[in-house]
C-alpha cells in the first residue's frame, strides 16, 4: 500500500511540475529562513553557557532610578566588598576593567593599543573557568603581575614562539609594568559578553592609589564585577536580602553637613551571567546585547514565513482537489476508507515537506556563512549532539507535513464517489474550500503586508536617526582619544590641541570628556543653593561633561543664552591639579565656578526660558571631602546635543571648563580626511610617542552606533521579500489553478462577447480582493506593532499613512503582476478550445 | 438467497427549494450469477441506481439488502469494507489513475485487502491481465493506450478481487462500435463464468447480452423483460 502511495505521489510531483516546484520551492525557502531564525534564536539563547559552570556565575549590575542613567553592567568595587563579606554562598568574585578596558602594550619602545586587554583585581579563574590550552588554571593568575592570553594575542605578541614564562610590558601610571605570561586559554567565542584578548593581574589598590575614592564609593561604577556562588547556592536567598545589604552596608555621604545615601537612587542587580546578553542591562557591555524582545519577534517571523509557506501547501491542494478528486473516488469505490485516505494525503505531504526541507536545509548551509559575516556571529549548523539540529528537522518535517496535509486530506476523503465518478464530471469542488483558500490567501498577504510596512518604519527610523540633527554638525571631525593619557604622562594636552589646529585644514579644536558615540558617565546631583534635601532621589540628575571653550564652536552647538567660557576669565576655567590637592579642590569649591547648561538642564532645573538662568547659581555635588557641594553660576545656555544613540533619551547637560584629563580632542577640518588623519597622527607621535595614536571620524563613529539597528532593518527586510516571495508563488499558483479551472466560463463568456480586457479584470480583480482586505487587517496590526517599537527611540519618526499605503500598493501590484501574465494567457485563448475543456 | 434485494427504496436530492426524486419506490431483486441491463432515458434513475446499489450512494427511505444483509445504517467503514469485498466496478469513463502503470491500477483493487500476500497479488493481477487479454501492456500508463484497452484495464480492475457483483456503468459509453462489442463479449463470458453483472446502458443492442432488462422511467422500474438464455 505504501508503494502504491509512494508510486501515486512521486509520479504526481513529476507530472504537475509547476505545481510541485511552487510548492516545495516555497516551502523550502520557508523552512530554511525558519531554521536560519531557529539558529539564530539558539545562537542568541546560547551566549556563554559554553562556560563552565555557569549556573553559578553571576554579573553584578548597577540600576539607577534616574532614567538617563539608566540599568549598566558596571559595579563598584566597593559592591565586591560587600558582597564577599556579608554572603557566605559567594564563593569568589572579580573585578575586571577597573577605570576601563584596554591596556597599552610597549613593545620594541614603540605603544601599541591592545583594546580588548582587561586588568583583573584577582584571580579570575575562580569565577570564570576558561578552557586552557597552556598553564595551569588554578595558578595562572594567583600571582600579582602575571598575565593569560588567548591563542590570538599570544601568537600577536610572540609569533610561533611559546610565550610561557616571557614578559609583556603594559604601560602603568608614568612608566611601564612587566606581566609574566602562566597561561594561553582558547580565544573566546563570539557567542560570549567577554571581548577579552589577555587577562592581567594587578593590584588594584596600588593601581588606583591617586584616585582612593574610585574603589570605596557606590557611585562610581567603572569596573564589571563578577561572582560564583558555592553548588547548590540559591540566588534568590541573596537577592532578596539585597534591600537590607544595601542598608547595612551603605554609608551617607556628607554633603555640606546634609546626609544622603547612594542606595535612594542605585540598585544592585545580580544577573546570570548566561542572560545578561539578552538582560535589560547593556551600557557599559564588553559586546553588544540583544534584546529579548528582537529574538522573539525574529522567531515570530521565522513562524509567519513558515506559515505562508504552508498555507501555499494547503490552498495549492486543495484547489488541484478536482484532479484528485478522480483518484480519490475510485480508492474509494475499491474499499478505501477515509483513515486511509487522510494518511496518504498526509503521507504526500510529509514527502513533499521532506524534500523542501532537504532545498531548505542546502540553502542554509548555503548561506550561513554570509549571514555569520553579516551578523558577526558564528552560528552553526550541527545535525547530532546536544545542540544538534537533527530533531528540529524532523519535527519541523513532521508538523509541516501533517499541518499542509490534514486540511487536505480530511477535505479530499470526504468526495462523494458516487458524484466524483459520472461521465463528463471530472471537477469537484465543493462549496466553502474556495473560501477557505480565499481567506488563507488573505492571511498570507496580510503576514505580507505587514512585514512590509514594519520593514518600511524601521528603515525610515534607521535613516532618521543617521541624519537626524543631532544638535551639532556631525560631519567632518576626527575625533582623538587618549588625550587624558598623553596629558597624564607629559601634561601636554594644551599643546597637542595647540599643534592639532596649526594643520592645515584643520578649522578648530575643541576638548571634552564625553565624545560622539558616548553616552553619559558622569552624572550630578544638582540642588538650589543652600537647599536642604531629605533624599537624593528626589534631585534632579544632571550629566557632567567637561569641555574646554573651543569645544562648543568647534562642534558647532548654537549658543542660545549668556556667552560661552572664556579662557581670559579665571572664574570661568575650573581646572583643578592632578595628582588631587585636596587644598585646591576645597579653594574651588569655597570659590564656586561658571559653568553652562544645555537648554533640556535648565528645564529641567525648573527656568521657563534659558534666558532666565543666566546668572542664576546652583549646587552639584562634588566628592563629600571637598565640601560635598560646589557652587556654581550659570553664564551660559546652549542647545542640546545627542552624542549617543537616538534610543537613548537626552541628557540634561552641566558643562565645566576643565583642561586637564580630558580625554577627548574634537578636530574639526576641511579637505582630503584621510590627509588630516595622517597629519594629526605625525604630531600625535612627536609630542607623545609612547600613548597610542586613536581617532575615528564622527560619520563613522555614527555609522557604528547604528550598524546593529541597520543589520536589524536589512534582516527584516529579507525575511519580509522572502514573505512576499512566497506568498507570491502561491498565488501564482492558485491562479494557474483557478483560471485552468474556469477554462470553460471563459469560453462562454467570449462566446458572448466579453474582450479580453473584461476577462483580464475579472480574474484580476477576484485575486485582488483578498489583498485588499489584507490591508485591512495588517494595518492596525502594524500600526500597534510599530508605535511600540517606535516608542523605544528618545526622538523617532511620525507613523505617517506613507508606509501604510505604500505596502498595500506594492502587495497589489505584485499580486496582479504575479497573476496578470497567466489571465492574459487564458484569457486569449480561443473560445472553442476553451469550450472543449470539460 | 437473492444477491440484493430492494423494497420500496427511494432516493430524494434536495437542493435549497427544489427536491429531486431520483429513485422513487423501486421494488427489484437480483439473482446470483443474473446479467442484468438497466435501460431508460437520460435522467430516469439509471446511474443512481447503480450507485445506491454499488453502495456509493445511500437510499433516502426503503430497505436494501446486499447478500441478506440491510444496508441502512452500515458506517462509512463497513460500506467501504464491503465494496472491497463485494463489488467490482466499470465505468463509462474508465475512471483510472494517470499516475499509475496498468498492472499498479489493476492492483490497486487488492491494495485495500490486509489479507492478500504481495505474491498472491502479484499473481492475480497477471491472471486477470491475462484474461482480459491486456497482459503485454503491464508497463503502460493508461494515456498509453486506446479507449478499448482502457475499459479492458478497467474490467480487470473489477475482476481482479473476485468480486460477487460486478456493476457497469454504460462501459461502452465511450468506444467505438468495434470496442464496445469486444468489452460486451468479454461480459457476457464473465457472466457465463459465474459473475452477477448489472450493467446501465443506451444501447439496446448491448442490452440484449443481458439476461433480464430492466427499463426505468422517471425513477421507477416500468418494465421487466426475461430472455431466454
Amino acid at each position: 500500500m505504501w508503494r502504491s502511495y509512494l508510486t501515486v505521489a512521486i509520479r504526481s510531483m513529476t507530472r504537475n511540475r509547476v505545481y510541485s516546484a511552487i510548492n516545495i520551492f516555497g516551502l523550502a525557502i520557508g523552512m530554511a529562513a525558519c531554521l536560519i531564525i531557529l539558529l539564530y534564536v539558539r545562537y542568541e539563547h546560547s551566549y556563554d553557557a559554553w562556560l563552565p559552570g555557569s549556573d553559578d556565575v553571576y554579573q553584578v549590575q548597577t540600576y539607577y532610578k534616574e532614567p538617563t542613567i539608566g540599568e549598566m553592567q558596571a559595579s563598584a568595587y566597593v559592591a565586591k566588598t560587600y558582597l564577599t563579606k556579608d554572603f557566605p554562598q559567594v564563593s569568589a568574585a572579580v573585578f575586571i576593567n577597573a577605570g576601563g578596558g584596554g591596556a597599552t602594550v610597549i613593545k620594541d619602545g614603540i605603544s601599541y593599543e591592545s583594546p580588548d586587554a582587561a586588568f583583573v583585581d584577582s584571580n579570575p579563574i575562580k569565577v570564570l573557568e576558561l578552557p586552557f590550552v597552556v598553564g595551569n588554571p588554578k595558578t595562572a593568575l594567583e600571582q600579582v603581575d602575571s598575565a593569560v592570553l588567548t591563542q590570538t594575542e599570544a601568537k600577536r605578541w610572540f609569533g610561533n614562539a611559546n610565550p610561557i614564562g616571557k614578559t609583556i610590558t603594559i604601560a602603568y601610571k608614568k612608566g611601564t609594568r612587566d606581566f609574566r605570561v602562566t597561561g594561553i586559554v582558547h580565544d573566546f567565542p563570539k557567542n560570549s559578553q567577554f571581548k577579552i584578548s589577555m587577562l592581567l593581574r594587578w593590584n588594584i589598590f596600588s593601581a588606583f592609589s591617586e584616585f582612593p575614592d574610585m574603589l570605596t564609593h557606590m557611585g562610581i561604577n567603572n569596573g564589571l564585577l563578577y561572582i560564583r556562588l558555592k553548588p547548590g547556592s540559591d540566588i534568590h536567598q541573596i537577592t532578596s536580602q539585597i534591600p537590607a545589604w544595601k542598608k547595612r552596608n551603605i554609608k551617607d555621604d556628607d554633603l555640606g553637613g546634609q546626609k544622603l545615601n547612594w542606595g535612594d537612587i542605585g540598585d544592585v542587580g545580580i544577573v546570570n551571567v548566561r542572560d545578561v546578553h539578552l538582560g535589560s542591562a547593556q551600557k557599559g557591555a564588553m559586546t553588544p546585547g540583544n534584546s529579548i524582545t528582537t529574538v522573539n519577534t525574529f522567531a515570530a517571523i521565522a513562524l509567519m514565513i513558515l506559515a505562508i509557506g504552508c498555507v501555499n501547501f494547503v490552498n495549492l491542494a486543495t484547489a488541484r482537489a478536482s484532479q484528485r478528486a478522480r483518484e480519490v473516488a475510485i480508492r474509494k469505490v475499491l474499499g478505501a476508507n477515509r483513515r486511509q485516505l487522510v494518511i496518504q494525503f498526509i503521507g504526500e505531504s510529509l514527502l513533499m515537506a521532506s524534500v523542501a526541507m532537504l532545498l531548505g536545509l542546502a540553502l542554509t548551509e548555503l548561506f550561513l556563512p554570509a549571514i555569520n559575516v553579516f551578523l558577526d556571529a558564528e552560528m552553526q549548523l550541527h545535525y547530532w549532539g546536544s545542540d544538534g539540529m537533527a530533531l528540529p528537522i524532523i519535527v519541523l518535517v513532521l508538523i509541516v507535513g501533517a499541518a499542509g496535509g490534514i486540511y487536505p486530506g480530511i477535505y479530499l476523503s470526504r468526495f462523494q464517489p458516487a458524484h466524483v465518478l459520472k461521465a463528463n464530471k471530472s471537477a469537484a469542488d465543493p462549496q466553502g474550500s474556495g473560501r477557505l483558500r480565499a481567506a488563507l490567501v488573505i492571511g498570507q498577504f496580510a503576514i505580507s503586508i505587514g512585514l512590509m510596512i514594519c520593514t518600511a518604519v524601521i528603515y525610515g527610523q534607521t535613516i532618521f536617526a543617521r541624519t537626524s540633527n543631532p544638535g551639532f554638525n556631525r560631519d567632518n571631525i576626527l575625533q582623538v582619544n587618549n588625550m587624558a593619557y598623553a596629558e597624564y604622562l607629559h601634561a601636554n594636552s594644551d599643546t597637542l590641541a595647540r599643534e592639532f589646529g596649526k594643520i592645515e585644514g584643520v578649522r578648530s579644536v575643541g576638548r571634552t570628556t564625553r565624545g560622539i558615540g558616548m553616552s553619559s558617565n558622569n552624572n550630578d546631583v544638582v540642588r538650589k543653593p543652600g537647599q536642604i534635601i531629605g533624599s537624593l532621589k528626589s534631585q534632579p540628575v544632571i550629566a557632567r561633561q567637561k569641555v574646554d571653550p573651543a569645544f562648543f564652536p568647534t562642534m558647532g552647538i548654537n549658543l542660545i543664552a549668556g556667552r560661552n567660557f572664556d579662557p581670559s576669565r579665571p572664574m570661568d576655567d575650573a581646572s583643578t591639579p592632578f595628582p588631587e590637592d585636596l587644598i585646591a579642590e576645597r579653594a574651588l569649591v569655597a570659590r564656586g565656578i561658571n559653568v553652562v547648561l544645555n537648554s533640556f538642564a535648565t528645564r529641567t532645573l525648573g527656568f521657563k526660558r534659558p534666558e532666565d538662568a543666566i546668572g542664576q547659581r546652583i549646587d552639584t555635588t562634588t566628592n563629600p571631602k571637598y565640601g560635598g557641594w560646589l557652587p556654581a553660576t550659570i553664564i551660559g545656555v546652549v542647545g542640546d546635543t545627542r552624542l549617543g544613540s537616538i534610543r537613548e533619551p537626552l541628557d540634561p547637560t552641566i558643562y565645566i571648563y576643565h583642561k586637564r584629563f580630558v580625554p577627548f580632542a574634537v578636530v574639526r577640518y576641511s579637505g582630503d580626511p584621510s590627509v588630516i588623519r595622517e597629519k594629526v597622527e605625525q604630531v600625535w607621535k612627536r609630542l607623545a610617542p609612547d600613548v597610542p595614536f586613536k581617532a575615528e571620524f564622527s560619520e563613522d563613529i555614527v555609522a557604528k552606533q547604528y550598524q546593529v539597528e541597520q543589520a536589524r532593518a536589512q534582516i527584516f527586510a529579507a525575511f519580509s521579500i522572502l514573505a512576499v516571495v512566497i506568498g507570491c508563488l502561491g498565488l501564482f499558483g492558485l491562479a494557474a489553478f483557478t483560471t485552468e479551472r474556469r477554462t470553460r466560463e471563459i469560453g462562454i463568456r467570449k462566446v458572448l462577447g466579453a474582450s479580453t480586457r473584461q476577462i483580464v479584470r475579472l480574474l484580476v480583480w477576484q485575486f485582488s480582493r483578498p489583498v485588499l482586505i489584507a490591508n485591512l487587517i495588517a494595518w492596525p496590526i502594524a500600526w500597534w506593532v510599530m508605535r511600540d517599537w517606535l516608542n523605544g527611540f528618545d526622538a523617532r519618526i511620525a507613523l505617517t499613512p506613507v508606509p501604510f499605503v505604500g505596502a498595500g500598493l506594492l502587495a497589489l501590484a505584485i499580486a496582479v503582476g504575479t497573476i496578470a501574465a497567466h489571465s492574459i494567457r487564458v484569457a486569449r485563448t480561443n473560445p472553442i478550445h476553451a469550450l472543449r475543456y470539460e | 438467497m437473492p444477491m440484493l434485494t430492494m423494497t420500496k427504496l427511494s432516493r430524494v436530492y434536495r437542493a435549497d427549494t427544489v427536491e429531486t426524486v431520483a429513485l422513487d419506490a423501486i421494488d427489484l431483486t437480483i439473482e446470483e450469477g443474473e446479467f442484468v441491463a438497466i435501460m431508460g432515458p437520460s435522467g430516469c434513475g439509471k446511474s443512481t441506481l447503480l450507485n445506491v446499489m454499488g453502495l456509493l450512494d445511500s437510499p433516502s427511505s426503503g430497505s436494501y439488502q446486499f447478500a441478506g444483509l440491510e444496508v441502512a445504517g452500515l458506517s462509512e467503514g463497513q460500506l467501504a469494507d464491503m465494496r472491497k469485498r463485494n463489488l467490482g466496478f466499470i465505468f463509462q469513463s474508465f475512471n483510472l489513475i494517470d499516475e499509475l502503470s496498468v498492472f499498479e491500477n489493476i492492483e490497486l483493487a487488492l491494495l485495500y485487502h490486509d489479507d492478500i500476500a504481495a505474491s498472491d497479488r502479484k499473481r492475480r493481477v497477471t491472471a486477470v491481465m491475462d484474461r482480459v487479454g491486456i497482459g503485454h501492456r503491464a508497463r503502460h500508463r493508461p494515456s498509453q493506450l486506446s479507449g478499448g484497452q482502457q475499459q479492458r484495464v478497467a474490467v480487470a480492475r473489477a475482476l481482479v478481487a473476485e468480486p460477487r457483483l460486478i456493476l457497469a456503468d454504460e462501459p461502452t459509453g465511450n468506444l467505438d462500435t468495434q470496442h464496445g462489442e469486444e468489452v460486451m463479449k468479454m461480459l457476457q463470458m464473465l457472466n457465463a463464468e459465474g459473475s452477477t453483472i448489472v450493467m446501465v446502458t443506451h444501447s439496446a443492442a448491448h442490452a440484449d447480452y443481458a439476461g433480464r432488462i430492466v427499463n426505468m422511467l422517471d425513477g421507477r422500474v416500468l418494465l421487466e423483460q426475461r430472455r431466454a438464455a
